[in-house]
């Protein structure tokens, strides 16, 4: 029984050591997450420059987490702090983050453009959505370029709109995400 | 056989963990300063100065009144027939210093004011327990002299206050913030008032939803420096938030809205329904949009 357990915790090992060992990991070493809300009495931008995110073409998998109070931008100092008051909730919910597989198979060695669809888990507000969402990927020389433009409805993740400022905000909020991947 | 099976139960698991991994492998954000925000909804509590200064390159209108007490009866509709009214701009000239004018019509008073908030309570990559400000205030008081026979000085009409904001946001939903203050006044009715009067203020917000908060502040006036019949200023307030503007109610017993005023002129009695309802509006206008590239 003893021999078992040996055998039980080497092969436990072994299926999660060649993941993170072996593989080649590719880290956001410069990037950017953008938004836009294009309402019938108010445009709003913000971006944050804190984006962060790794891709491990081997196993297909991503992930991306930006901290929501590092947005700056908007139209007025108040209006970024009722981003994160009452809005976003930052202290309760600090980051948004996207994780997932790429569905298509992308040789990262191979120089050319891409489009590929993510599919994973998009967390903002603390609410999960299922999502796929397509990025355009430019691998050279010097690493990944990755570009994605996607739209993010507010309902679909818990943030309510008060009447009083419905024609300020849109109910759909237009999305970049932009960066450079470089290998680990 | 049976371990190998029963290994295979652990095989999705495995992988699964390797996705939620990555995300790990992200690691905490990179520890950045980051300064408490809305530790109040605006500058004032009701009458004190709160912790917070406005925002630079931000100019916040604020129209205040307090109308007559409650104990005046229905003849004077609860005191709606009377209303003291201050009219008053603060500006950001940074975010960390604000700037104020405003005049009363309580004696007539225009008043400045220069707040620097110089610890600003923060968490992240510096940690800094509390908010601290230092407030001064000078108030001119511009009544037709009581005496206009005898030999009048300006100076007289002069009102100075140094007042030191220490405060901090506990949680969400809770702030607690006590101001040391020292009023200064030129020319005081009777020998047996100081010109130099200390109080301690003290001040604190329960949030009740994002857009609704209550407040209440206590003005203790160290006993001795005052005439009996003046009072300690005792207030509680509701804040309302929509978008750009603070509506804020309360009950008070002080008429007046600038320090002087409130600290050392107040006299009537919570007990015996000396109360005031009044409300402040505050809107703020962005002057200055904040840069974006």
């Amino acid at each position: 029984m003893k021999w078992f357990k040996v055998r039980l915790l080497l092969w436990m090992i072994s299926l999660s050591a060649p993941a993170a060992l072996l593989s080649q990991r590719y880290l956001l070493n410069e990037g950017e997450a953008y938004f836009r809300s294009d309402a019938p009495l108010e445009l709003i931008e913000a971006r944050s420059k804190a984006l962060r995110g790794v891709i491990d073409p081997e196993a297909r998998a991503f992930a991306f987490s930006v901290p929501m109070s590092s947005f700056e931008g908007f139209n007025s100092p108040l209006q970024r702090e009722h981003f994160n008051e009452n809005y976003l909730e930052s202290d309760v919910y600090p980051v948004a983050t996207f994780s997932g597989r790429i569905i298509e198979e992308v040789d990262f060695s191979v120089p050319g453009d891409y489009v590929v669809r993510a599919k994973g888990k998009l967390n903002i507000h603390g609410i999960e959505q299922e999502r796929i969402i397509k990025s355009e990927l430019k691998v050279d020389g010097s690493g990944v370029h990755l570009k994605s433009d996607f739209t993010v409805l507010l309902e679909e993740h818990g943030i309510s709109i008060p009447k009083i400022v419905y024609q300020k905000i849109a109910e759909e909020i237009a999305v970049r995400v932009e960066g450079t991947l470089a290998p680990q | 056989m049976r371990p190998y099976l029963f290994l295979l139960f652990f095989l999705p698991v495995s992988l699964q963990a390797q996705e939620e991994d990555l995300l790990s492998l992200l690691g905490e954000p990179e520890p950045t300063t980051e300064y408490v925000a809305a530790s109040f909804k605006t500058n004032r509590v009701i009458n004190l100065h709160s912790l917070e200064s406005t925002s630079q390159g931000v100019l916040d209108i604020k129209i205040s009144h307090r109308f007559g007490t409650l104990n005046r009866g229905a003849y004077e509709l609860f005191g709606l027939d009377n209303a003291s009214i201050r009219i008053g701009g603060d500006y950001g000239l940074t975010d960390q210093l604000t700037v104020g004018v405003g005049r009363s019509s309580y004696q007539k008073t225009y008043d400045g004011f220069l707040k620097y908030k110089f610890l600003r309570q923060s968490k992240g990559k510096r940690v800094m327990p509390v908010s601290a400000a230092l407030l001064g205030t000078t108030a001119i008081q511009t009544m037709k002299w009581a005496n206009p026979d005898r030999e009048n000085y300006f100076s007289s009409r002069m009102y100075y206050t140094l007042q030191l904001i220490l405060g901090r946001k506990f949680s969400e939903g809770f702030s607690l913030q006590a101001s040391p203050t020292l009023v200064h006044r030129n020319l005081v009715k009777t020998r047996a008032e100081a010109h130099d009067v200390f109080a301690l203020a003290v001040a604190g917000r329960v949030k009740l939803t994002k857009r609704l908060a209550l407040n209440a502040e206590y003005i203790y006036v160290q006993p001795g420096q005052l005439l009996p019949g003046f009072r300690n200023a005792l207030s509680v307030g509701l804040d309302i938030e929509t978008g750009g503007h603070v509506f804020q109610l309360h009950l008070t017993n002080s008429t007046s809205m600038i320090e002087p005023g409130f600290v050392t002129e107040t006299v009537e009695d919570w007990g015996n329904g000396g109360i005031h309802f009044g409300f402040n509006v505050s809107r703020v206008f962005t002057v200055v949009k904040p840069k974006f590239d």
